[in-house]
Order: structure tokens, then sequence, then C-alpha cells
């Protein structure tokens, strides 16, 4: 039984790219190898009627995703409900698959970080966390999928761990997550915790999609020591460890996935971008089928169906 | 957090002279801004190099966006008059 759940999900599993107006073209031409398409809501905001018309367009040849990067609700004040308001009007008519927004926050008052900051891990921003996620539901229609963030410095004020923070933020606020593989290798190379452990703390069930992208290492300016930070800039091929990453939610995760490859600029050709998006679905198969394999193991030496949550298994 | 407290690490991550004052005293630049104790001592062992980057992180993403917004400020503004020029 278990093996066949499995099996269902990865025959469901989905496979795209973040829309970008340099790589229309190639998109377009490659439908056949791009299950859907994640477009940055923010981006849509101000678009002429003629872009907004073009993406209808879209809409129809190709499932679409709403990813907001502005919002900001991991933070004490209220999301703002014009922004919502512009959200909800996206979504109604584009009618993607899901929408999703970061845990972060980008303002305070009328001071624009510029990016997403990663808020302080507390019993207070969770339940304004929560808050916000609720209030963005209620207009927007549905609940957004909730993605982890990268951050290059420790937010101060913390009492726990990120991994301990998103899972509360999740069960508070009902939403799933979109986890994206290369925050979670980021962070752990600039705060040195496992990225595998990382990922038997949350729960295989509420990951709903994935994200892969690539980054580059930087220097602290002035510092003698020099010392290094991982930077997640979306400029670069999204590195082996983040495959590997996806082949362990592979083996945990039993519902479908939508997994979305992210480049933001410094385009190589389409075909390497096709190339990378082939590696992940390659990837993701692997731990379907460890998954699979484990179960049937499993099934034969005790004659059950496994437990519900497919883990990684030590006969792999 | 507390929204004094997220209004003043966003000051930091925006403002250089301000973040320069608290890196060289942060206790006392936190308890100028009427932080409480806990924040101030959360904010005396802050992750500095990770400020550092952070800000300028920020920075950059900050100007990516102005330029971009006036690219498409200047584009909207030729597509209007072209627009608005009569047709024969």
């Amino acid at each position: 039984m278990a093996e066949v759940v499995v099996a269902d999900a990865a025959a469901s599993d989905r496979f795209g790219l973040t829309w970008q107006p340099a790589l229309a073209a190639g998109i377009l031409a490659n439908l056949d190898r791009i299950d859907l398409v994640e477009v940055i809501a923010e981006e849509q905001f101000g678009a002429s009627s003629r872009a907004t018309r073009a993406l209808e367009t879209l809409a129809h040849q190709v499932p679409l995703l709403v990813h907001g990067v502005a919002l900001g609700p991991a933070s004490t004040a209220p999301v703002d409900v014009r922004r919502l308001d512009k959200l909800a009007r996206l979504v109604e008519r584009l009618e993607p698959v899901f929408w999703s927004e970061h845990l972060a926050w980008v303002r305070a008052g009328d001071i624009e970080i510029g990016h997403l900051a990663a808020a302080p891990r507390t019993a207070a921003t969770i339940d304004a966390t929560a808050a916000n996620l609720s209030r963005a539901a209620s207009i927007v229609g549905s609940r957004p999928m909730v993605e982890n963030i990268a951050t290059l410095m420790d937010p101060p004020a913390s009492d726990r761990s990120e991994v301990e923070w998103i899972s509360s933020v999740m069960t508070a606020s009902g939403c799933d997550l979109l986890l994206d593989l290369h925050n979670v290798h980021a962070n752990s190379l600039n705060f040195d915790f496992d990225q595998v452990e990382y990922l038997d703390r949350l729960d295989p069930e509420r990951i709903g999609a994935i994200h892969i992208a690539g980054g580059c290492w930087i220097e602290s300016p002035g510092d003698e020591r020099r010392e290094r930070r991982y930077l997640d800039d979306h400029l670069h091929d999204v590195p082996d460890p983040v495959y590997d990453l996806l082949v362990e939610v592979g083996a945990r995760a039993r519902r479908p996935l939508t997994v979305l490859l992210e480049r933001d600029g410094r385009f190589p050709p389409m075909r390497h971008l096709l190339w990378q998006l082939e590696r992940a679905r390659a990837a993701l198969a692997e731990g379907r089928l460890r998954a699979q394999r484990c179960g049937q193991g499993r099934a034969q030496r005790n004659g059950d169906p496994g437990p519900d949550r497919t883990k990684v298994c030590d006969e792999s | 957090m507390s929204p004094e407290f997220e209004t003043f690490l966003a000051r930091l991550y925006t403002d250089a002279p301000l973040r320069a004052r608290f890196l060289a005293g942060p206790r006392e630049e936190a308890e100028r801004q009427g932080l409480t104790v806990e924040e101030c001592v959360a904010l005396e062992r802050i992750d500095r190099v990770g400020l550092e980057l952070s800000a300028r992180s920020f920075a950059h993403k900050r100007t990516l966006k102005a330029s971009s917004r006036r690219a498409r400020s200047w584009w909207n503004s030729v597509r209007a008059a072209v627009w608005r020029r009569p047709r024969h």
C-alpha cells in the first residue's frame, strides 16, 4: 500500500521554471518539458495591459503558480491590505495551482529593507506571522504555501532553531511548506547545521513544493579574517548538494510535489536550464524509488504495510 | 520582537552611519533607542559579519529595484507618448 502511494505521488510530481522575460521564448518552445511556470506576483502589479493579456494567454497553456516576494508576513506589523487586494486580483485572474510567500519581513513602517529579512525566531513572531497569514488567506481566498528563506545573519533575539520556528509557524497558520532546498543548503553552510537532520525535523506531509536554485560565496568587507558567507543569488547553477537533498525529500514525502528551478539572471542557454530540471526529476525519482524499496522490504519482513511516514531507511 | 525592535533592525540594515555607530557601541546605541533590556542584550551579541553582509546585499537589491523602476517608468512614458500621437 505504501509503495502504491509513493508511486502515485511520483507520477504526479511536476517540474517547472520561474517566468522571466529573458526566458519567455525558451519556455514557450519547451512546454512539453516544463510542467508549470511560476510568476512573481509583484512583477505583475504594475504590468501593462498587453503584458497582462500575454500572461493570461500563458495561463491557458501551462499551469501557473503565483509567488509573492514583498508581503513580509513574518512581522509584528499587520500585512498591507492593499498589497493583499492586488494579490487577490492576480490570483483570481490567473487561477494558479497555488500561491506562496516567504517567511520573512521586508519593511518596518516606511523603511523598505529591499529584500527578505529573517525574523527573530520567538513565540511572538510565530503568533504575529500566523495572524498575518490568516489575514492573507481571508483576503486572497486561499492559504499561501510558505517558504523558508536564506539569511546571511543569524537573526538576533532568537530563542529557537530555524526548523523549530518554521514548523511552529506551519502548525499555527495551517499553511504548507514551499521548501527551498537551496536556502536550507545556504543556511547550513552559514550557520553550521546538518541539512539532512533539518529535513528529518520537518513533517514531510506538509511539504507541498520545492524550490531549487544556486548561489555563491561572498566575503565580509574590511574584515581582516575575510569571513565568508554563502549567498542565495539565483544567478548560478544548482549545486550538487541541493540535488542530494531532493533525493532525501523524495525518500520522505508521500504526496505529489511541485519542483521549481529559480533563475533570476546570468541566464545560460535554455537547454542547460532544462538539463537542470531533468537532474531534479531524476533526483526526486531516485528518492521515491528508495522509499518504495524501503516499504517493500519492510512489508516482506513484517507482513505490514510500513509506517505512515516514509523516512530514509538504513537498508538503502 | 517588538515593533520598536523591528524598526531598529530595519534601520541597522539600511542606515550606514547608524550601523557604524551601533557597531562601535551596540549596547549604548540600543539603549539610546529605548529598547528593552532583553533586546539590548540580544543586540550586543549580534552577528556582526552577518549584519554587514546583509546590509550590503539589501543595498544592492534596493539599487536594482530602483533602476528597474526607473527603466519601467522611462519605457511607460515613451509608450504613452507614442500612443498619444495622432494617427494619420
